[in-house]
């Protein structure tokens, strides 16, 4: 029978699925793990979190090209599919109290706080364009691109001083670090990885281990990130920034560029 | 209360509905308590004496059982809100988990033909939509079939076991009821089968898909059944929640069969994309 009536997204089901739940892993759970763990090098020393981002903005102009491909789209692909599965299923944790029927419904908790965390948390520290009309005349304005690469741990940590801010902030990563660990469970049955319910109880175990270890480097990338945003050591490290911004700029590492200092 | 400490009687609360896409209703029965009960002897209590606790006088309730030992899977119905078998729910065990009152209701994930009856047909469909049987297709001697190890013998017997019941339907988050009312009245065969095809397989046929495809004559048609399962509705619908596993009455193996599924159809795509 001729079925005119099948949309793009049924034919290709199957393969959509596979893009979402790949998606999930590479860039985005990648993105994750990478974006906390060089955050959390400000504990070590702001210098160690301004020469990582340092490296970062070594791509140039190539900088929102790489932004958009690796992780602006897939954020988005991933993120409104997982919009339209969630809306997919319907939750039965009251009657069927177990653990895996909670997780699949935390997966989707998570996932949405975590799409509605990242879109606020882009607006708020990078601003989501970099034009400078949008910049000065929009993002700015309403209290958004807080951040400024060439001025990294002083000017994150600086937006980050409110209370609320940051319990936010702290919601943010408990549901993506949550998301990113069990996500990574069902992936490996979804793609056939881990197939036995003792292999898929051993391998829990160990996504809960990793959860809980990048949750710490997430918690205390935020708190590292605010204590060095802190008004007695604001200057000191803008001015610990400004050397090296200085040093870079003699040694032709970079051009020296003022919008993203202030 | 007897002496005993099971009580004289207990309460029956029960959804019904007269006919399919009737309205549903609340009726409440009370049933004399005796040993030994299961939930198919209190439908026949009620049955004997089909009048409700406020003393109305309604049509005996419907309800459909066959093997009485957990092997047809007819009986399938929600009770006190968890799916299982009728005639392998105690009432002992029931009044213990909530003492006073027993609650029944049809499937939810299916049409009701009338009270606790539902139209199972989408689960068949299901079977036919992943070929769950082996293609031999003659009678013609054949002679002995391929010999299956101890180990595929151990792995495709506890799937052997479904009875197409229901219940991993039933419990899943991720398998919903298929609306038919918009074909109104009459709907076709055709109509009612094009519609069950775009909607999810469910964890029985999944778990039957790689029964067949694990036994030596079954495999000649595993590619079908591995596009099957790729399908619209098929496997990549699955969001894992694992509750089929939990209340498969036959304990099958369906998250195993569900992983198996999964590398199955990976290395299939990778195979149709190489070798095409
Ligand atoms: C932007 C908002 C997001 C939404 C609405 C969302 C939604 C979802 C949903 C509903 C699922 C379950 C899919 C299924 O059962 O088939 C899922 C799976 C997954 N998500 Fe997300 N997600 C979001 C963001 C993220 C982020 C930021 C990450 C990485 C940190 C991520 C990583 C994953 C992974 C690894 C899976 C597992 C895929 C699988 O089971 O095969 N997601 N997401
Ligand atoms: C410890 C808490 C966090 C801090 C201090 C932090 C800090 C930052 C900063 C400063 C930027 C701007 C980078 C730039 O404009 O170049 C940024 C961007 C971003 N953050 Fe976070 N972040 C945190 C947690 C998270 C979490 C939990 C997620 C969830 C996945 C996330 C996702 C993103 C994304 C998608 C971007 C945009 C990527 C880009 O600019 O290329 N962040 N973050
Ligand atoms: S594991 Fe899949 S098939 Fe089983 S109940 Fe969960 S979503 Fe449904
Ligand atoms: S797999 Fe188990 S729960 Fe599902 S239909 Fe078969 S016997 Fe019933
Ligand atoms: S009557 Fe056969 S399973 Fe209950």
């Amino acid at each position: 029978m001729n079925q005119p009536t099948v949309s793009f997204l049924a034919r290709h089901e199957f393969l959509i699925r596979r893009l979402h739940s790949l998606t999930g892993i590479v860039p985005i759970g990648v993105f994750l793990c990478i974006h906390l763990a060089v955050n959390a090098s400000v504990i070590e020393d702001v210098t160690a979190f301004q020469k990582a981002v340092y490296q970062i903005h070594s791509l140039g102009g190539l900088l929102p090209f790489v932004e958009w491909a690796l992780i602006f789209l897939p954020i988005l692909f991933h993120g409104i599919l997982g919009v339209l599965i969630l809306l997919g299923g319907s939750s039965n944790t009251g009657d069927y109290p177990y653990a895996e029927n909670y997780r699949y419904l935390l997966q989707r908790a998570t996932g949405l706080i975590a799409g509605l965390f990242i879109l606020w948390h882009v607006f708020h520290m990078h601003g989501w364009f970099h034009f400078r009309w949008w910049i000065d005349g929009i993002a700015a304005p309403l209290g958004g691109a807080l951040f400024r690469p060439f001025h990294a741990a002083s000017t994150a940590g600086a937006a980050l001083q409110n209370g609320y801010v940051t319990t936010l902030y702290l919601i943010g990563i408990l549901a993506s670090v949550f998301h990113l660990a069990n996500g990574l469970w069902t992936a490996g049955i979804t793609w056939g990885i881990w197939t036995s319910p003792n292999a898929q109880k051993k391998i829990w175990r160990f996504c809960a281990a990793f959860g809980i270890i990048l949750a710490a480097i997430g918690t205390s990338a935020l708190f590292g990130m605010r204590h060095a945003g802190k008004s007695e050591t604001f200057e000191t490290i803008q001015g610990i920034e400004n050397r090296m911004y200085e040093i870079r700029v003699e040694l032709g590492d970079i051009r020296s560029s003022e919008d993203k200092r202030s | 209360m007897t002496t005993s400490g099971k009580p004289a009687s207990f309460e029956v609360r029960i959804l019904r509905q007269d006919a399919p896409g009737e309205p549903s209703r609340w009726e409440r029965f009370r049933v004399p308590y005796e040993t030994d009960m299961n939930v198919i002897s209190v439908l026949q209590k009620i049955a004997a004496n089909p009048r409700t606790i406020d003393g109305r006088d309604v049509a005996p309730v419907a309800w459909e059982s066959n093997c009485l030992e957990e092997v047809c899977g007819a009986c399938t119905m929600v009770i006190n809100g968890r799916v299982r078998q009728a005639c392998s729910a105690l009432v002992d065990q029931l009044l213990a988990d909530r003492p006073g009152e027993i609650e029944l209701r049809p499937m939810s994930k299916f049409p009701v033909y009338r009270d606790l009856v539902v139209d199972r047909q989408r689960l068949f469909r299901s079977l036919v939509r992943v070929r769950a049987w082996l293609p031999i297709d003659d009678y013609s001697d054949r002679g002995p079939g391929p010999r299956q190890s101890q180990a595929e013998q151990e792995q495709a017997y506890p799937l052997t076991e479904c009875m197409s019941c229901g219940c991993c339907l039933e419990a899943c988050p991720q398998f919903q009821k298929v609306d038919l009312s918009e074909y109104g009245e009459g709907t076709s065969d055709e109509q009612r089968n094009a519609a069950f095809d775009r909607s999810f397989l469910g964890a029985h046929a999944i778990s039957q898909a790689m029964l067949f495809n694990g036994h030596p004559i079954g495999k000649t048609s595993a590619a079908e059944r591995l596009d099957a399962l790729m399908a619209e509705g098929g496997i990549q619908v699955c969001g894992n929640a694992q509750n089929c596993v939990a209340v498969c009455p036959k304990e099958i193996p369906l998250t195993t069969s569900i992983a198996r599924a999964g590398r199955a159809t990976t290395i299939h795509t990778i195979k149709k994309f190489f070798d095409h």
